[in-house]
């Protein structure tokens, strides 16, 4: 009778942290300074602060061309690169946004 | 004689029946959900916006300016310098009105406040004058609407302003001078005309028709904490107006009206 009440908890403490607790979705817009650089703004849909997040742009073949963090403003700035490339704003598991280089504009 | 003695009562009938309540100032804009940044187009006009009716002549507003935020930021622009001077037409008839084109790109709430000059309404022998407020988002990362900016007259949004379905309840708080307004009179209005923004006009045809008189311009009361409510039936544009409750009473020596003025807009679910 104990072990399985015990079971159940521990069942319901492993499913209860299981999941990520904040229900937000992941923002990201980017546009094109007219200066050779590009600045995203990042953001979750419940105010919450992107500060820290994982920035990469990357060339078609997936090759990093540069990566950073989104600042406590919110922002990333890099430099624009010249051919195609893809900037991703990556906040942990579904919680990531690819955004094509050709949509980026000033 | 008799038939301009006859036409003239007419028309003092016509013009005492134009309530001198139900004047609505706009601060319209068509969308305010914005999914990215873009260059708003906004038109400041002072009218009857249920009928479209009666525009009234605006003098330069003492103050026209946004405030950007997000998270914890905030940042005040002065929209003055944006101003321009329009004519607007609303059933053959011309009102001075302004208009501005104002370029938003961070994402956030961009909260749009136009202080107004004080009207003088010759029927009434008043001043009024309507502090109004129209926010618009960016990008879905909410900002500070909720917070009152501490204005004269103002309606403090408890219901995100951009992002109302037809069908939600909108809520709000009366503020005289950041304080709550105990059973301020609220006058809500349905904009029945779509504005025709490049022709500076409303839609010769209004969306719905008013049974009654008291359809056009509805009228609430806040409760002793100066709250509201208000079940949106249809979707568009809707004005609540909470008459005043400003602290300031006199304009060169007449009463002042200082109103405030918030905009809201519901969208249907598709």
């Amino acid at each position: 009778m104990f072990k399985r009440s015990l079971s159940i908890l521990f069942l319901a403490v492993v499913l209860g942290t299981g999941g990520s607790a904040l229900a937000h979705t992941p923002l990201c817009s980017c546009w094109d300074n007219g200066d050779g650089t590009i600045t995203c703004e990042g953001g979750f849909s419940d105010g919450s602060s992107a500060a820290g997040v994982a920035m990469r742009i990357k060339d078609p073949s997936g090759k990093i061309l540069a990566e950073g963090q989104i600042n406590k403003l919110g922002e990333f700035t890099a430099d624009k690169p010249k051919g195609d490339y893809q900037v991703e704003f990556d906040a942990g598991e579904g919680h990531r946004i690819v955004i094509d280089g050709k949509d980026i504009l000033k | 004689m008799k038939k301009t003695i006859a036409a003239c009562f007419c028309l003092m009938v016509v013009l005492a029946g134009v309530p001198a309540l139900a004047h609505f100032q706009m601060v319209y804009t068509p969308e305010i959900a914005l999914n990215q940044g873009e260059s708003l187009d906004l038109k400041l006009v002072f009218t009857h916006p249920f009928s479209a009716g009666h525009t009234m002549n605006m003098g330069r507003p003492e103050q026209f300016y946004l405030v950007h935020s997000k998270e914890d930021q905030s940042e005040k622009t002065d929209l003055m310098p944006r101003l321009k001077a329009i004519e607007w037409t609303s059933q053959g008839h011309k009102g001075q009105a302004f208009e501005a084109k104002v370029k938003v790109r961070k994402m956030g709430d961009y909260t749009f406040v136009l202080v107004p000059a004080p009207y003088f309404e010759g029927e009434e022998s008043i001043y009024i004058q309507q502090i109004t407020k129209v926010i618009a988002n960016v990008g879905g990362v909410p900002g500070a609407w909720n917070q009152a900016l501490g204005l004269p007259a103002e309606i403090q949004p408890l219901d995100k302003p951009y992002a109302l379905w037809t069908g939600n309840v909108f809520r709000g708080v009366v503020l005289s001078a950041g304080k709550p307004a105990p059973n301020a009179e609220i006058e809500v209005e349905y904009m029945n005309h779509p504005p025709v923004m490049e022709k500076n006009t409303f839609a010769a045809k209004g969306e719905v028709g008013a049974p009654h008189p008291a359809f056009e311009t509805m009228t609430i009361f806040a409760d002793q904490d100066g709250r509201f409510s208000f079940g949106i039936p249809r979707a568009g544009w809707w004005g609540f107006c909470a008459l005043g409750v400003g602290p300031v009473k006199e304009h060169q020596g007449k009463e002042l009206s200082q109103d405030g003025v918030i905009w809201i807009k519901a969208v249907d679910m598709k």
